[in-house]
């Protein structure tokens, strides 16, 4: 059984080596795609432009989505992954630092899974990661013709 | 109304009931009286006076024809006899005269009339005819005389008639004299007075009233009314005066009054449009600065995460190829952090606190402060702490924002009685004046009251950090929250014997608010 890829969309260098640390520091190991924006993440999930070479396996099981980021948005990749019906299953976690109502809302009305608020503390961040992951690709289970 | 002549006057006044026609009245039915008595009594004396004029007359008949009849009857001189009847028949007043011989001396006894006898109204009288002889005195005969009334009755109608007429026209010349006196002496003054009296015009001077007359020697009862009259105007025009200018006074009292309440309205409606512009100045300036806090303290967020982080890494990772000095540096960069995150987390609390729509309902407090307490027992389970409370005090509040405040109050009451050997915490409320007063109180260490407006300021801390935990916004949060339901809130306290925070709710409307007042029945709790 091939690994389980977690597609992660995070703009800051910075945050995103924490969470590729915090991702380390979980027992499962992932195959974890980190892209810097949005424009990137819609090109690796529908395997265009510079990911266009993606292999089909590569596509992710799992997506860590931040709102804030250039070019494309969070909220926007959001709606044209669950537009595509390949990906209409496809477990989608918004992990960011707001934990605006407004934002909140728009994420669920455009059909995340789930929403999290980074925790301050990298431990209970590198914690969650772990519950997210395992959770969502080890425990949850999913109609037939949802991801593989 | 044309004048009219004196006398035409008087007779006009006649015609309508008043004094002079009941006068009159009066007059003309006491004066009928004492005519009729008068006519009476006249009458009965002149008839007793005539009455007697016959009896006399038959008196004389007696003493100058008897003798001489007697004489013809005994000597029967027939002729003679007649002659002498016909005498006394031509007296006045006589009707009749008979001379009737004693039938007892005669077979067929002689009797000779003149005038017809009988009816009514007469005074007869009968006469014995005596004839003297030497042998003594004999009746011979009978002279009977009859003498009429009607001739007396025939005058004492005549003289009613006149009397009752000579009466009459002395009554009604009598009277219209008296009423044209009447009329001269009182009505017309009366009317004058009264015709005054009803013109009588408070608001203009009046000359004062004067009868229409050469004052008599001393002032009768007319001119006791004019003068009463008179003073009586004199003081109510003084009187009306003095009302003026009161009134005048009063008036001017009402026009400034009125000016200065038009001041007042003008200058309140200024200082409201100002009120209302900085007020929405400074809710603009508000709802800008919370939101600016907002982001700010997202934005702080952000890179306190990755320092953590790191820090984070560092000390597990790279623990071993530190020092102690390393390690403990690590340690205060974890302090740091952690005071930082604290300090953003109540900044957003704060300023969640301000902005937003409200969304009141009615909550039960009770069950809300119950159930923080809870938390707060299950955190602290060696901490001793007793709750005072009283069940279902509800109140219509934002439940989210209410929640936020009674933590925030629950978390000071919690912190502040931790000295304390057996603390105990009161929730509930009083009323004064009408007025709900909601208390929560501890026995803790409490606070010297001079601090006490720099209670509800963000960051000010009463009590040094080594103390107590907490970065002192919690209370700035809870007055924001009690500003948004329209109340104050205040605490009293002394150090060392706890403190009570009070607050009120719905004390005013505020502008924001409006509208949103709509109580929804939530779920207690």
């Amino acid at each position: 059984m091939s690994r389980e890829t977690i597609l992660l969309v995070e703009d800051n260098p910075d945050e995103a080596e924490l969470a590729l640390l915090g991702f380390g520091e979980i027992d499962g190991d992932y195959d974890i795609q980190l892209v810097p924006n949005g424009e990137e993440a819609l090109d690796f999930l529908f395997a265009r432009g510079q990911h266009a070479d993606r292999p089909r396996e590569r596509k992710p099981d799992l997506v860590i989505l931040d709102i804030d980021l250039p070019r494309v948005n969070g909220f926007e990749v959001l709606k044209q992954l669950r537009q595509d019906p390949e990906y209409r299953y496809t477990p989608v976690v918004i992990l960011t630092t707001s934990d605006e109502q407004s934002d909140i809302l728009r994420g669920y009305q455009l059909g995340v899974n789930s929403y999290l608020c980074k925790p301050v503390d990298f431990e209970s961040f590198a914690d969650l990661l772990q519950q997210v992951s395992r959770y969502w690709l080890k425990s949850n289970t999913f109609p037939k013709d949802g991801p593989s | 109304m044309p004048e009219l002549p004196t006398p035409l006057r008087s007779l006009r006044a006649l015609k309508t009931p008043g004094i002079g026609q009941r006068l009159l009245f009066q007059i003309i039915l006491f004066s009928s009286l004492i005519t009729l008595v008068a006519t009476a009594f006249q009458l009965y004396t002149d008839y007793q006076r005539d009455v007697g004029l016959i009896k006399t007359r038959m008196d004389d008949i007696e003493g100058s024809y008897l003798g001489s009849i007697s004489a013809s009857l005994w000597n029967l001189d027939i002729q003679q006899l007649q002659l002498q009847l016909d005498g006394i028949a031509q007296l006045p007043d006589i009707k009749s005269v008979t001379v009737q011989e004693s039938p007892e001396n005669v077979t067929s006894p002689l009797r000779i009339s003149r005038g017809k006898t009988g009816g009514n109204n007469v005074i007869t009288r009968h006469y014995p005819i005596v004839h003297h002889l030497s042998s003594g005195s004999r009746q011979i005969g009978t002279l009977t005389v009859q003498a009429s009334l009607s001739q007396v009755y025939a005058r004492l109608q005549e003289k009613v008639v006149v009397i009752l007429l000579s009466q009459g026209v002395k009554t009604f010349l009598v009277s219209l004299f008296i009423l044209y006196i009447v009329y001269r002496m009182i009505t017309a003054h009366l009317a004058r007075i009264s015709e005054r009296v009803s013109r009588f015009e408070i608001s203009q001077p009046q000359p004062p009233l004067t009868l229409d007359r050469s004052p008599p020697e001393q002032p009768d009862e007319l001119d006791h009314v004019v003068n009463a009259f008179n003073t009586l105007s004199r003081n109510l025009r003084q009187a009306y005066e003095h009302m003026q200018e009161v009134n005048q006074a009063l008036a001017q009292d009402i026009i400034a009054r009125r000016q200065a309440e038009e001041e007042v309205k003008h200058l309140n409606a200024v200082l409201e449009q100002r009120v209302r512009q900085r007020t929405a100045e400074l809710e603009a300036a508000n709802r800008e600065l919370a939101s600016f806090c907002y982001s700010v303290s997202h934005d702080l967020r952000a890179p306190l995460r990755r320092i953590e982080g790191f820090r984070r890494i560092l000390n597990d990772s790279y623990h071993t190829k530190l020092d102690d000095k390393g390690r403990h540096y690590l340690d205060r960069i974890a302090a740091g952090t952690r005071e930082m995150a604290d300090m953003i987390d109540s900044f957003l609390r704060l300023s969640r606190a301000t902005q937003g729509e409200l969304n009141v309902e009615i909550v039960d407090l009770s069950a809300s402060v119950q159930r923080i307490f809870a938390e707060y027992r299950e955190r602290d389970p060696h901490r001793k702490v007793e709750l005072v409370i009283n069940d279902g005090i509800s109140a219509p509040v934002d439940r989210h924002l209410f929640n936020m405040l009674l933590s925030n109050l629950l978390d000071n009451a919690w912190k502040y009685s931790e000295h304390c050997d057996h603390a105990v915490i009161r929730f509930g409320f009083k009323e004064e004046d009408g007025e709900r007063i909601y208390y929560l109180a501890d026995n803790g260490d409490g606070f010297d009251m001079q601090y006490a407006d720099r209670l509800f300021a963000p960051f000010s801390r009463l009590h040094s950090h080594s103390e107590f935990d907490g970065v002192g916004i919690g209370l700035a949060t809870v007055q924001r929250i009690i500003n948004r339901h329209g109340g104050r809130i205040w605490a009293e306290s002394r150090p060392g014997e706890g403190a009570i925070f009070y607050f009120t709710l719905w004390e005013r409307n505020t502008d924001r608010e409006q509208g949103n007042h709509l109580v929804g029945r939530g779920q207690p709790g």
